[in-house]
């Protein structure tokens, strides 16, 4: 029972860990200024 | 394998080709639709399911056909080899990156045929090059390229996004390829409204493959899609919930970064934002068009290469629908 019960820590230990590294990232920020802007399709022939 | 006709088939003149279109899914249809428009003679060819390969394909079943377009879900190679066996023309919309390996592979093949092979002629693969392309030309020297991409096609390209997830991602980094685990790397990635902000992971995304052919002197190319925790957790699991069969909104997004002739640093972004689907359909149409008219040099052949006329696709993709948006604020260096 004891032996089970430090199988469950530690398989619960480290799934915690290795779910903190899969989801750790450095996201980002938005862009300060400026968007987004259309461009025109070019006139046919052109 | 059957095949019907949309609009009257007939044999192939410069102004008005007979077209197949092989795979009547969403991205099929949206193919078929934007060819039918613009006066072609499209030919519909139903494709055998996933797995079933080539099927029972076979080439006498497109007579007459000028060029064929793949769309179908399953691996495009053994089918594209048979084709371009038979002498005939072929674009892909391949983006599994085995599959694309595959395509590339059998360049000798078309050259030997004398007829072109398409590789990647979708949103990504496809309008990811076209974008690269013609961001090349604000820049003296490309350094780097990056790509990142939001949504899926059909169901066939759901599937594909999330085994993609669960497998290493390549990128091309100074001289050599480098495999990362996929869902690693996140990166927050603008595209253009309404897909705005979204968490991008390293993923088996052929894009590298191809923009590294097609812009050999750049330093590092990489590729990234958009995912969420029950995507990147459930990637090497099979799917819990079905894919939408209508496919979803999406985006692909196109960063280059270089050096102008004054040595000063310089970093461009352009994007598209819509129905994946439609999207990937503008691009895959515009490129038979083109191919069928312009007839590019025999073998394997990748939008974006010197070889084709990007400008011309990536403008007739615009008349079909593609709404392209360029940024113009400063754009933030990321860390890729």
């Amino acid at each position: 029972m004891k032996a089970l019960r430090r199988i469950f820590v530690a398989l619960t230990m480290a799934g915690a860990i290795a779910g903190a590294l899969r989801f750790r990232g450095k996201g980002g920020v938005p862009p300060q200024q400026g968007g987004w802007r259309e461009v025109p399709p070019p006139t046919p022939g052109s | 394998m059957t095949g019907e006709a949309a609009g009257s088939p007939r044999s192939g003149s410069p102004a008005a080709p007979t077209i197949a279109v092989v795979g009547m899914g969403v991205t099929g249809r949206a193919t078929a639709d934007r060819l039918t428009e613009h006066g072609c003679a499209v030919v519909s060819v139903h494709a055998p399911r996933l797995g079933d390969e080539a099927g029972s394909f076979s080439p006498g079943d497109l007579t007459g056909v000028d060029l064929a377009v793949l769309c179908q879900g399953a691996s495009h190679a053994p089918l594209a080899a048979r084709l371009v066996r038979a002498g005939c023309p072929v674009v892909s919309v391949a983006d599994q990156l085995d599959d694309v390996d595959d395509l590339l592979a059998l360049d000798e093949v078309a050259r030997s045929n004398g007829v072109a092979l398409v590789v990647g002629a979708g949103m990504s693969p496809g309008l990811s090059g076209l974008l690269a392309r013609h961001l090349a030309a604000q820049v003296a020297v490309v350094e780097e390229i990056h790509v990142a991409v939001h949504g899926t096609g059909g169901p066939a390209c759901a599937r594909q996004h999330h085994e993609s997830l669960g497998r290493g991602g390549i990128a091309w980094h100074d001289g050599e390829w480098l495999e990362r685990p996929g869902g690693s790397g996140r990166e927050l990635c603008w595209f253009p409204e309404p897909v705005d902000a979204r968490d991008c992971y390293r993923a088996a995304l052929a894009d590298p493959r191809l923009l590294q052919r097609c812009f050999p002197q750049a330093r590092r190319v990489s590729a990234r899609v958009s995912a969420n925790r029950r995507d990147r957790l459930t990637a090497r699991l099979p799917m819990f919930i079905p894919p939408r069969s209508g496919g979803d909104e999406g985006a692909v997004r196109v960063e280059v970064r270089g050096a102008q002739h004054d040595a000063s640093r310089e970093t461009v972004v352009i994007g598209a934002a819509g129905r994946v689907a439609d999207l990937a359909g503008a691009v895959a149409a515009a490129t038979a068009v083109e191919v069928a008219a312009r007839q590019p040099p025999d073998g394997v052949v990748v939008l974006g290469d010197t070889t084709v006329d990007a400008a011309a696709i990536l403008g007739r993709a615009q008349r079909f629908g593609v709404v392209l948006q360029e940024f113009t604020g400063l754009a933030r260096a990321t860390a890729w």
